[in-house]
């Protein structure tokens, strides 16, 4: 059921200038909300420069805005799977597909009708698509899995980081070197890792000199560690299927899940949750990976207060015999 | 006689209450708990009592064992998959302290700190993976834009970050000392063209010119070799007030000429070295580094090939 928001917007006491910011968001579906979301920090700047000091001289001039629409927002406070609600999904341009003629017929389910000659992506599946991803990512990071959001379009750079420090996963941006998986040992072999109990702290006993961040003590240079091998993802979510497609067919071949956001020109069969939403908006893709990062970010929590209980969620991937 | 066991606590203490009033034989229950064995204690025989009391509390977690146990080895970083993490740690590092301090104010880019960056080679062994050249181009884009940031507000974080990718030393610190005007009030300066090369001794004067002992006129009969010669001290209309004392070897005669001009230009700035964007641009700042190219086999100079035969 959705319920609209109810007198926010026209109440005038509201109106006043200094009032706190008001999620417009209303939840159709509570979920729950999480504390303690990392959010970035504002700037620490001298008193002098601080953009603050100069709105403070001029906040009583000019007009009143309500409800001004910031950017920003969608990288500092992304919306959880709570939020998800038509509204939102909307506004954030997730509905507008390509051009008729550009259409994959296998995604007519998808499509809700056509407008001005674009389909338009029914919402409602969206949503359920979207929700049903989302407690993947919840359950995958709940079981201590390695998610990897991709988006290596223009743009991407920042909603693919901001998603992976959220869900305590990986981010990558930049073109996927082909074989990460199918010749990991080669590709990401030198690369770091390290051994961590169940609260995610490092134990340095169990790091050997060639692939890991803390050194064993001066011994580490000489004894000859063998190099583990490379790591693979438990779970990929790529914000841009058709531009990745050598990815996905990796991650097919190693068995590893994918989530993509699959747009009306796209393949659904190429990933294992299709989203069904607009992947050339920005706005609709850091909608989307906001509300996946959220979903990682309440796994790793859930998963970390049942470390402090002394229970592990998973069997566990590393034993002490491997040194 | 046949019992069902009892699945809940309140079950199970229904199912002892019960026997310890018939005071009959009770089966260990599957959750004992403090209450309920001091419940026991307090109804049931003592038969039964020595039989409850063999079913024990489960021990406490082990914390200390449990949290040295590995769990489960994961990347280092969160660019693991990126193939270069390093690199790539370091370039967001940059960009969030550039969106940090950007409102800060910023110096013109010829006035910043000349900073000595790390070249691609060292940068790639410091961070140990194969940077390609524009990556590594553009985190230089970046350091220069930090680098940009006024001296006296930029902050200590700033300054230690890019500390971190200067090359060891300090290369532009060691700058040789000005030349002085000597106790004589000389000044001396060198020059070379082709295979001449020149030195020039200036001295506060009337405008006598000597070369090679000889005036000018009897070294340089030609007049276009006589004007450039002289051409740093014309342009800046200061013929009539030094005095040149030139030793040149080597070459010919233009070369000569053209070596004297770039030591004479060299000996004024010693005089007066706030001249030196005025030589710049008369053009006798910079070295000419053309020489002789060398002849090359199967041609007959160093680009004249021998006429061509059809056969």
């Amino acid at each position: 059921m959705i319920v609209r928001q109810v007198c926010m917007r026209q109440s005038r006491q509201l109106l006043a200038l200094n009032r706190p910011r008001v999620f417009s968001r209303f939840l159709s579906t509570d979920e729950g909300r999480f504390t303690s979301i990392p959010e970035i920090r504002s700037a620490s700047e001298p008193e002098q420069y601080s953009r603050d000091a100069s709105k403070q001289k001029f906040r009583s001039l000019g007009s009143a805005v309500k409800e001004p629409y910031e950017p920003e927002d969608i990288l500092r406070n992304p919306p959880t799977p709570g939020d998800i609600t038509l509204e939102l999904l909307l506004a954030s341009q997730t509905h507008l597909g390509h051009s008729t003629s550009r259409w994959n017929p296998q995604n007519s389910s998808y499509i809700f009708g056509i407008r001005e000659g674009v389909h338009i992506i029914s919402l409602d599946v969206t949503a359920t698509h979207l929700r049903r991803a989302a407690k993947v990512v919840e359950e995958v990071a709940a079981r201590g899995g390695l998610i990897l959001f991709v988006g290596t379009r223009k743009g991407q750079k920042r909603i693919v980081v901001r998603a992976a420090e959220l869900a305590s996963g990986y981010h990558l941006f930049e073109r996927w070197i082909p074989g990460s998986l199918t010749n990991a040992q080669q590709i990401l072999g030198h690369c770091e890792m390290k051994v961590v109990n169940a609260l995610d702290e490092v134990l340095p006993q169990f790091s050997n000199g060639k692939n890991s961040t803390a050194g064993a003590g001066g011994a580490a240079e000489e004894e000859e560690g063998a190099e583990r091998p490379a790591l693979k993802p438990d779970l990929v979510v790529c914000l841009n299927p058709l531009e990745n497609v050598v990815l996905l067919h990796e991650c097919a071949l190693n068995n590893i899940p994918t989530v993509g956001i699959i747009d009306t020109d796209a393949d659904t069969t190429k990933v294992t949750y299709p989203i069904p939403a607009n992947d050339d908006s920005l706005r609709s893709v850091g909608v989307i990976a906001g509300i996946l990062g959220q979903a990682g970010y309440a796994g790793q929590l859930r998963r970390l207060r049942e470390a402090e209980h002394g229970r592990l969620t998973y069997s566990p991937t590393f034993s002490a015999k491997e040194t | 006689m046949a019992f069902s066991r009892p699945n809940c606590i309140v079950h199970t203490m229904q199912s002892i209450r019960r026997a310890g009033q018939q005071s009959s034989f009770v089966s260990a229950s599957p959750i004992p708990t403090q209450l309920l064995q001091r419940q026991q204690r307090h109804l049931l025989s003592t038969t039964s009592r020595e039989s409850a009391s063999e079913v024990q509390a489960a021990p406490e977690i082990d914390f200390a064992q449990f949290l040295q146990t590995p769990a489960r080895i994961i990347p280092a970083s969160p660019a693991y998959f990126s193939g270069s993490p390093k690199f790539i740690d370091y370039l967001l590092d940059l960009e969030r302290i550039q969106a940090k301090y950007a409102p800060l104010p910023l110096v013109a880019a010829n006035k910043a700190p000349r900073m000595a960056w790390f070249k691609l080679p060292q940068f790639r062994d410091f961070v140990g993976e194969q940077v390609p050249v524009k990556k590594y181009r553009g985190l230089i884009k970046i350091l220069q834009r930090l680098n940009r940031i006024k001296p006296n507000v930029a902050p200590e974080e700033v300054r230690q970050t890019l500390s971190r990718f200067l090359r060891p030393g300090n290369p532009y610190g060691n700058k040789p000392a000005p030349a002085t005007v000597d106790e004589m009030g000389r000044g001396r300066g060198y020059g070379k063209r082709k295979a001449s090369s020149a030195v020039v001794h200036l001295v506060e004067g009337d405008g006598d010119v000597l070369v090679n002992g000889k005036s000018l006129a009897e070294v340089f009969p030609r007049l276009h070799d006589r004007e450039s010669a002289t051409w740093p001290l014309r342009c800046t209309q200061r013929l009539d007030k030094y005095n040149v004392w030139a030793i040149v070897r080597g070459g010919g005669v233009t070369g000569q000429a053209e070596a004297i001009t770039l030591a004479l230009a060299r000996a004024l700035l010693v005089h007066e070295p706030a001249l030196k964007p005025a030589l710049r641009k008369a053009g006798v700042i910079t070295v000419d580094a053309r020489r002789v190219e060398r002849k090359k086999p199967g041609h007959v100079k160093a680009r004249k090939m021998p006429t061509w035969v059809k056969r």
